[in-house]
């Protein structure tokens, strides 16, 4: 292009005034961003593949290292100092709720979200979903524009078209995620006002409803429960995987672990007992657990409740009445009066809820250890979404609108959205991805990433925060306040400027910028606990529920739907980091599938695989596809055997099988598999959308490669995971080192005396070592994530994954001890152990892992020639090596590769091709900490204990890791190190790990203990 | 007082042979157009030479994940290809250095083509240790060159210690080979035809003109090279061995590993010796010089090593169990029922059994049947470095890491490739070079023998000496 523009040179970006290459095709190409390849079956990449050979003479030239320009400020910014990152408070909205979290800031660009220490939701730690939160901001499928009909738009002609058509005497319709902030509800207020026919509806798939509707059966006013897990002795959960899927997860799981610290065998722990038809994360951390078919849970609640002589249920009895679960449950509850705490999860139905408030409320712990608060909905039930779906195709609305919610996805099976679309005069979807609704509206308006825009809300129990965002909208998206804030008089707004409007009145400016800097309103404002009486109604409304509970016929095989612990309902189908994530329980990756146990898959008459026979086929996670069929509807996807199952039940998890949403969720990019995972949503209908009864199962006789990256599930008899239960502990402190004896220790001696000299670890050196304590350890895999976000670890795909290459640096390994229909399970999570005669060092030829003076295993990338040697020597296996150039795959694919490379920790190395690579205890953040000790005192290089936090450990809403200095004698982690459960895992190679463990205690009731 | 009966020993060379004959025989195979059947065979060797070549160039561009490899096996074919290729590379020095000491005259008729199996096996084996690491373009950095980095080599690593011991060993057995072939390079220079040829042999012979100080030096020097490279059969298979004995990966880590690697390197050197052999010696009317007797006694050697492998195989069981170490006893349960359980039952049979049918003197002296078993045990010994690789890391200290190793494609043509290329290297050594010691095998025939006078002994011989 020849310059012919005279004088001055305008110019709308860098790279037109700079006339690159990009820029001209840019301009050349109809749609400038995405959209002539969204449903290209030949992507890109694909085209690449075949043109490799081409493509490889000519990028012959640059094939080392591309030439990048870094430009410094002209002027600086004002507290940016470059190479040292900002943090802001701000807060993630989850299903409705905040967490307050801190996220980091390098040159302006949002790199890291850690927990807020001063928010009650977070204290400090986060979930999965949190740690990943940061990946979808940088997503590039994120949907980048407004259009109409496929053609772009700008925001006034969005603005023009709500001016003409959102008129008062229109019939409005807003299906809305749950959302609790202050200024949506403004808003929403002042459409109510203008519209005559306005309905805005809160839509959540796995909303708490049933839990709500419980609570106003109980005691006749809609209520939220709070469970402070930290107070109660007892803790029964009716599968209600609060510790999981739960969106307080974070604030439960820390309260629950509380009660699981013991510093030495005097202490005493919590008891947690699950009652549910799969393992979940909360049952797998029980005590003891019962293994009931979903169906009959309701039942079971209702004995429960008849055994603990509840008012409403004197004198009833059912099937369920003579369960030894029920009696032992019962046994446990009563001996914990005003110290225990009964959950319901949402599954069940909303009047074995309102039996759960009542046993709540007959023990004695209302507003000790559970309270009931008048709160936000977190969405209504889906038999009312139903309703709204069926009227909108009989009356069609004049708009309809859809606030970042999916329901053509989301939804069950007949509600028939699609419908009420197309009935629909017109139709707009604030969404993140051009997602399955979205390809139905003829509006879809791109929405911000919450770090992106200004909103505001509420946490679980109320606290009220504001969010702030970090970076301007990378695509120009609006948030859904800004979105519906158009409707009010087809003018915008920024959000910024709602926000203040909503707050100008309760916080002055000193107290707003509190309320900023904090990430917390300073005004007190969590929801008040209501006193609560039981409604005189009970008896009555029970009464149908009561006679019709019975357990379910013993042949019948049930189906049982949840939320995906990784994808939830697919809203986080497309980050690659949770997609990769092992499940908790199964360690599958990149895939859901039908999980059953032996029994069942015998009946079903599948091939069985025995998991733990050490066999080829026992490697090969080959799963059988089966048809699930009832009610005249079907699904097909992978059955899978898994131990924890109860019989006859078939569990399965939503959010996969998306369909041309984005590069990760139907993985063309990542591999070999055209879609991942399978959609479940054909066989749920309303009133069943959790639990199907009487489900049909039949194999269809192909088969499905399955990445799971844990094969064996027993330990093979080996001390690995130490653990005793209470009693056992009190018996014998000693019993988790005493388990294996080192040989050559001599007496009065740590270790074994080895054969070459020592290297010496110098006083003036912090010496750095970690304690993971098992008994906290609830195997979330929240430590896996924030590392992977801390240390630039690639997104590898599911054909890397099921080579067994995944590249994670902590993994989380799960053991299922003891019988296998009802197993206890194990979890353990392994970094590298930084040994101090580490195995890998004395092996490597080139001296490429050495140790450091401060006690690190250091990999020195740059030396590394990939010998693989360290990695087979490692008795650990936490070596991983980059087999391709993962990074370059993962950085440098799609149109504009810039985007999720902005989600780059600068402080970390990416590595190249052909290096090992290994967890360096975060070496980045020590050695900032240590810079900052020497010029602070003027020479030492010890930071204070606390200082040095591993992003594990910041992340572990379980407070399991500790991390420090062990030759300080006061610190935390010498401390726990000194505590007599700590052991050293394979110690009898004297490998002399540095990061040790804490066996792990449970505390199961006496009679249920079996040898 | 007893008397005993003197056995004259069969004469080594069949036939009525006298040194021109032999030198005729040996030398017209390179002066003499080459049979059809070499340029068929040469032209699939580099064939698969080219497979060799595309499969590393695939490698190097795209990264070693295009093999089977996984978390736990960090090591796959790569590795097993290496060590076998560097066991069947021990036959050739073993044949002519410690044979030599040991005065086993019988040795001249294989020693110049054993040689060149060992030469053209270590190439092949050193083709692994290089391609194999994750950035090929700097595994020069294994060798303790001056660098801008002021680094020197990891001393402690096993893997260096190979760089230096299969570099050594490669030195001595290259030089040992030529000084041998220097005095029948020198008669090739003298009968060949070309002008091209004259001048090539005559460039690698030396000057050689067979003078009596000639001899004497040449004498002197084959025998210190045969002492120098004595050691160095030994060392190199020990040192391979310690790649897995010096790590504490069970399976691995154990003592037996040195002197149970250096027998089973002389076990498989030996079948490709007989393998190559068998076949040269069909094709190119060797039977004189290379007669059954020479198979038979091979054959022997065979049984032997294959029977202290054997022994190897069933101690490390012994002390598995006797060592009580858990690690290992499940590794070695594992490796006989384990998932990999076919690959050591392959290895037991091809190695423990097979060469076991050599006691029956007539199957040892069966050609057809020699060859059958040569083949089986070289499958067998790949095998036993699979086995020992793989099984070991695939199941090692924690189950959770536990998976299984399926080797790819490119992990097959790699290994196919370097066929390729040892027998492109071996056809062009057949096709040019005197594959028989000429000059050696005239010296252990009766006419060499400096009692011909003598009537007392050797009264057999009675043919006048021709020269």
């Amino acid at each position: 292009m020849s310059k012919t523009i005279e004088g001055k040179t305008y110019w709308r970006s860098l790279n037109e005034l700079s006339q690159t290459k990009e820029y001209q095709q840019f301009l050349h190409r109809e749609f400038p961003e995405n959209a002539s390849e969204l449903n290209d079956g030949q992507s890109r990449r694909h085209f690449l593949k075949i043109m490799g050979a081409s493509i490889a003479l000519a990028g012959f030239a640059a094939c080392r290292k591309p030439v990048q320009k870094i430009l410094p400020y002209t002027k600086r910014p004002v507290e940016v100092i470059p190479g040292n990152p900002i943090y802001y408070a701000s807060a993630i909205p989850f299903q409705g709720s905040l967490t307050g979290v801190l996220v980091q800031s390098n040159e302006g660009r949002p790199t890291k979200i850690e927990g807020n220490p001063d928010h009650p939701a977070s204290k400090g730690s986060t979930s999965t979903h949190h740690q990943a939160a940061i990946l979808n901001l940088y997503d590039p499928d994120r949907s980048r524009k407004i259009t109409h009909n496929g053609e772009a738009k700008t925001v006034s002609d969005l603005a023009a078209f709500i001016k003409a058509n959102a008129t008062a005497d229109k019939k409005v319709v807003f299906v809305s995620e749950a959302s609790s902030s202050l200024t949506l509800a403004a808003v929403k207020a002042k459409l109510g006002k203008k519209f005559k026919n306005f309905t805005w509806f809160t839509y959540e798939p796995f909303n708490s409803s049933s839990v709500e509707s419980g609570n106003e059966i109980a005691f006749g006013t809609r209520l939220r429960t709070i469970n402070y897990l930290d107070k109660a002795e007892v803790i029964v959960s009716i599968d209600d995987d609060f510790l999981g899927s739960a969106v307080n997860s974070v604030i439960n799981t820390k309260r629950f672990t509380s009660g699981r610290k013991l510093s030495d065998s005097k202490g005493s722990l919590n008891r947690l007992l699950a009652v549910e038809s799969a393992l979940s994360l909360t049952g797998s951390n029980a005590d003891a657990r019962f293994q009931v078919k979903s169906s009959d849970l309701n039942a079971f609640v209702f004995a429960l409740a008849a055994q603990l002589g509840v008012d409403s249920f004197k004198g009833y009895s059912n099937d369920f009445s003579q369960h030894e679960g029920v009696a032992a449950l019962a046994k446990e509850l009563s001996s914990a009066k005003g110290k225990s705490v009964i959950t319901g999860g949402v599954t069940l139905s909303k009047e074995a809820n309102a039996a759960i408030a009542l046993i709540n409320e007959a023990l004695g712990n209302v507003n000790k250890t559970v309270s009931y608060v008048k709160a936000e909905s977190s969405g209504e039930s889906t038999e009312a979404f139903k309703m709204l779906v069926d009227d909108l195709k009989k009356n069609a609305a004049d708009l309809l609108v859809f606030v970042g919610t999916n329901p053509i996805y989301t939804t069950n099976s007949d509600v028939d959205v699609e419908g009420a679309i197309k009935a629909a005069k017109n139709t707009l979807h604030l969404s993140d991805y051009v997602d399955e609704t979205s390809k139905l509206c003829a509006w879809n308006i791109n929405k911000a990433h919450f770090l992106e825009t200004w909103s505001d809300g509420r946490g679980f129990e109320g606290e009220e925060s504001i969010i702030q965002p970090l970076i301007q909208p990378l695509f120009s998206g609006l948030s859904d306040i800004e979105f519906a804030n158009l409707f009010v008089d087809g003018n915008f707004t920024t959000g910024y400027e709602l926000v203040k409007e909503t707050w100008k009145s309760a916080l002055s400016t000193k107290e707003w910028e509190k309320a900023l800097h904090d990430g917390i309103s300073p005004k007190a404002s969590a929801y008040k606990a209501e006193k609560v009486s039981v409604s005189s109604k009970i008896s009555t409304v029970l009464a149908s529920a009561l006679s019709a509970a019975k357990k379910s016929s013993g042949d019948s095989v049930e189906l049982v739907i949840k939320p995906d612990a990784k994808l939830f309902d697919g809203r986080f189908a497309n980050n690659g980091w949770l997609q990769e994530l092992p499940d908790p329980i199964s360690k599958i990756t990149w895939d859901n599938v039908a999980l059953m146990n032996t029994a069942t898959a015998k009946k079903l008459g599948l091939p069985i695989v025995d998991s733990n026979a050490n066999t080829y086929e026992s490697y090969q996670n080959m799963a059988p596809m089966v048809t699930i069929s009832a009610n005249g509807k079907s699904i097909e996807m992978p059955a899978w055997i898994l131990p924890g199952v109860a019989d006859n039940s078939v569990t399965v998890t939503t959010g996969y099988g998306r369909k041309g949403v984005g590069r990760v969720a139907s993985s063309y990019e990542f591999s070999d598999f055209e879609i991942v995972g399978f959609d479940v949503k054909g066989i749920r209908i309303t009133g069943s959308e959790f639990v199907v009864n009487n489900v049909s199962v039949s194999a269809t006789g192909k088969e499905y490669k399955i990445a799971c990256v844990q094969d064996h599930h027993s330990m093979e008899g080996r001390a690995i995971v130490r653990f005793a239960n209470l009693d056992e502990y009190k018996e014998q402190p000693m019993f988790a080192p005493d388990m294996v004896k080192t040989p050559g220790v001599k007496s009065g001696k740590m270790f074994a005396d080895p054969l070459f000299t020592e290297q010496s670890f110098p006083e003036y050196e912090p010496q750095w070592g970690m304690a993971i304590d098992l008994t906290a350890c609830t195997g979330c895999g929240v430590c896996t994530i924030a590392c992977q976000a801390e240390n630039n670890i690639p997104v590898i795909g599911k054909r890397e994954v099921s080579r067994g290459r995944e590249l994670h640096w902590i993994r989380v390994d799960r053991y299922f001890v003891g019988d296998e229909s009802n197993p206890s399970v194990v979890y353990q999570p392994i970094p590298c152990m930084h040994c101090e005669l580490a195995p890998c060092e004395q092996v490597c030829p080139v001296a490429a892992t050495t140790h450091s003076d401060d006690g690190l295993n250091q990999m020195t990338y740059n030396r590394c020639i990939g010998t693989r040697y360290c990695a087979n020597n490692c008795p650990y296996k936490v070596r991983r090596f980059n087999f391709f150039n993962y990074a370059k795959e993962y950085l440098t694919t799609g149109d504009d590769p810039e985007i999720v490379q902005m989600a780059m920790n600068p402080d970390v190395t990416i590595r190249f091709r052909g290096v090992m690579e290994k967890c360096t205890y975060c070496v980045q953040r020590i050695n900032r900490a240590k810079i900052e000790t020497k010029n602070a005192t003027g020479g030492s290089v010890k930071p204070t204990d606390g200082t040095v936090v591993t992003a594990c450990q910041q992340a572990c809403p379980a407070d399991a890791i500790y991390f420090g200095d062990i030759n300080d004698a006061n610190s935390k982690v010498a401390k726990m190190k000194a505590n007599e459960r700590n052991y050293r895992l394979l110690d009898e190679l004297n490998t002399r790990p540095r990061t040790s463990y804490l066996a792990k205690i449970t505390n199961k009731p006496a009679d249920l203990v079996t040898a | 007082m007893s008397t005993y009966e003197y056995v004259p020993e069969q004469p080594l060379i069949k036939g009525k042979h006298n040194f021109s004959s032999i030198t005729a025989l040996v030398g017209d195979l390179v002066e003499k157009p080459a049979p059809a059947g070499w340029y068929i065979a040469f032209g699939i060797a580099v064939t698969l030479l080219a497979v060799l070549l595309g499969s590393i160039g695939y490698l190097v561009w795209e990264g070693t994940g295009i093999w089977g490899l996984n978390n736990p096996v960090g090591w796959g074919w790569a590795i097993v290809n290496f060590v076998w290729w560097v066991g069947i590379g021990h036959a050739g020095t073993l044949i002519s250095a410690i044979l030599f000491l040991f005065r086993q005259d019988w040795r001249t008729a294989i020693n110049r083509f054993a040689e060149a199996m060992t030469i053209f096996a270590v190439i092949c084996a050193l083709v692994f240790p290089g391609i194999h690491v994750g950035r090929i373009w700097v595994a020069y950095w294994m060798f303790p060159l001056p660098n801008q980095m002021g680094m020197w080599p990891n001393f402690n690593s096993p893997l260096l210690w190979d760089v230096f011991a299969v570099g050594t060993y490669f030195t001595v057995s290259l030089l040992f080979w030529f000084v041998g072939l220097v005095p029948d390079f020198a008669t090739l220079r003298d009968r060949v035809k070309s002008k091209v040829g004259r001048i090539v042999y005559g460039i690698f012979a030396l000057g050689w003109r067979g003078g009596n100080r000639q001899w004497q030096n040449y004498e002197k020097a084959y025998m210190i090279l045969a002492g120098l490279a004595t050691p160095l059969v030994l060392s190199v298979h020990t040192i391979v061995s310690f790649d897995f004995a010096v790590s504490i990966v069970p399976g691995w880590h154990t003592t037996i590993f040195p002197p149970y690697f250096v027998a089973g390197a002389v076990f498989s050197g030996f079948a490709m010796v007989l393998t190559l052999m068998i076949i040269a010696r069909k094709i190119y009317g060797l039977s004189d010089i290379m007669s059954d007797d020479h198979i038979e006694k091979m054959n022997i050697v065979l049984m032997t090593t294959g029977s202290m492998v054997g022994f190897a195989y069933i101690m490390e069981f012994f002390i598995a169990w006797y060592g009580a170490v858990e690690y290992e006893r499940f590794a070695f349960i594992n490796r006989a029922f384990g998932p990999y359980a076919w690959a050591y039952w392959t290895m037991m049979a091809c190695n423990v059994f097979s060469p076991q049918f050599f006691w029956s003197k007539k199957l040892r002296r069966s050609v057809g049947f020699t060859f059958f078993i040569s083949i089986v045990v070289n499958i067998g010994m790949w095998f036993e470095r699979f086995v020992i690789t793989v099984t070991s890391l695939a199941n090692d200290y924690l189950p959770s890491a536990w998976d299984y190793y399926t080797p790819t494609l490119f992990d097959a043509s790699t290994y196919i490739g370097t066929f390729g290329l040892f027998f492109t290297f071996f056809l062009l050594f057949l096709r040019f070079f005197p594959m028989v010691a000429i000059a050696e095998v005239k010296m252990i025939m009766p006419q060499a023998d400096p009692h011909y006078y003598d009537k007392h002994d050797h009264a057999e011989v009675n043919e006048k000496q021709t020269v």
